[in-house]
């Protein structure tokens, strides 16, 4: 899929599906089926979302336990509780890694991602090769990311073939015991978020 | 609900046309019932635009991954979690708890 | 097996890493889809099984997959007519002076 994504060209794309989207938008804004801020409100409520979100998740986790064990118990309720909003009507659930288990996220079917919550996937979270190879050879996947779990840490792979989003806990990198919540936020990358790396150290 | 958790479970080897979230690798593997999610209107109706209802048991369900593949590179303890819906199980034997 | 999209296990080559910059059409076939699944007229698993049952879907890129999948649901619904939107992207390919 990437590598035959089409360039935009003159502030426009060449791809056909360009104009028909445009297309598509005029005649549901002609016929009345939706309205311009409808839409407008539609493109802001996604670019308005970003693994920061995700970041700021687990950098309170790590801070404070009470919160974790609401993350890890009911994942959409912390969410609300800093103000973000989550997905509804799917399930968000949020899997923690640990010393000896290493979390790893795909969508095998489609690419299910928790949007509300991160935004859009990364393009190669909606790769056929991402999407074919992680349930198969995670630990493969993982070492092309730059990973590698250890041997005698259990690899458990999530297909979210449903109607659940899910999103890893990283574990908190050693030596990080100093710093302050807003300088763990910086550590937390998407990658890190999906399971395929973990965070910076 | 049919199913606990803990419950060893086997994934029908349906090949049911249509719309399905069972994703074939799956099919006729055993596993075991992680934990309940809810119950959801039924996708294989929703996708043809009929209400879905009544809502279907969903569940996490976990298979060893040497039990998926034959060539899984890595421990034995390594495994996998999909969701599964209560109409694609049926009670199974043999899988860990 | 199942269809086209269901490919968690096949043999894949690695993986690109690579990020491609969202472009305006992209971010209107999301709104679009979203508008409209908030106006009840689209359910998510409509809109999969729309995408899945595509014969180009191997060769289109996501987003193409979406508008063609929306696209395909909105004719299937009677909201508007395959002639209507081609006649339309045809005006607009002009107007951006494309063949």
């Amino acid at each position: 899929m990437s590598g035959h994504h089409q360039h935009e060209r003159a502030g426009r794309t060449t791809s056909p599906y360009a104009a028909r989207i445009r297309a598509i938008e005029a005649l549901l804004l002609e016929k009345g089926v939706l309205t311009e801020p409808e839409v407008q409100d539609s493109i802001s409520y996604m670019e308005a979302r970003s693994p920061a979100n995700g970041a700021k998740l687990v950098a309170r986790a790590w801070m404070d336990g009470r919160f974790e064990e609401l993350l890890l118990s009911d994942a959409k309720a912390a969410a609300l509780q800093l103000g973000m909003e989550p997905e509804h009507p799917a399930e968000f659930i949020v899997v923690k890694n640990t010393p000896g288990v290493h979390n790893l996220i795909v969508c095998t079917l489609c690419s299910c991602y928790p949007r509300a919550i991160l935004g859009r996937p990364p393009d190669w979270y909606k790769s056929f090769e991402y999407r074919s190879r992680a349930v198969r050879e995670p630990r493969a996947v993982m070492r092309e990311f730059g990973f590698e779990p250890p041997e005698d840490v259990e690899v458990i792979v999530h297909d979210s073939t449903a109607d659940v989003r899910y999103m890893v806990l990283p574990l908190r990198p050693l030596g990080t015991e100093d710093m302050r919540e807003d300088e763990l936020v910086e550590l937390v990358t998407r990658d890190s978020l999906v399971g395929v790396n973990v965070p910076r150290s | 609900m049919t199913f606990e958790p803990g419950d060893n479970v086997r994934v029908l080897p349906s090949e049911k046309p249509g719309h399905v979230r069972t994703p074939g690798y799956l099919k006729g593997k055993a596993g075991w019932i992680e934990s309940l999610v809810g119950e959801f209107p039924n996708p294989e109706e929703l996708a043809y635009g009929f209400s879905g209802k009544p809502e279907r048991p969903l569940y996490r369900v976990g298979f060893r991954q040497a039990d998926l593949w034959d060539d899984y590179e890595g421990p034995a303890e390594d495994c996998l979690y999909a969701d599964v819906y209560e109409h694609w199980l049926e009670p199974g034997e043999g899988a860990p708890t | 097996m199942g269809g086209v999209h269901d490919m968690g296990g096949s043999p894949g080559g690695p993986i690109d890493r690579g990020q491609h910059e969202v472009e305006d059409w992209e971010r209107l076939a999301d709104a679009i889809n979203a508008a409209l699944g908030g106006k009840g007229l689209q359910t998510t698993d409509q809109h999969r099984r729309a995408i899945e049952s595509l014969e180009e879907y191997r060769d289109l890129s996501y987003y193409e997959r979406w508008v063609a999948a929306t696209e395909k649901l909105l004719v299937e619904k009677g909201v508007l007519t395959s002639d209507e939107i081609d006649e339309r992207a045809a005006s607009i390919r002009r107007h951006w002076g494309e063949p």
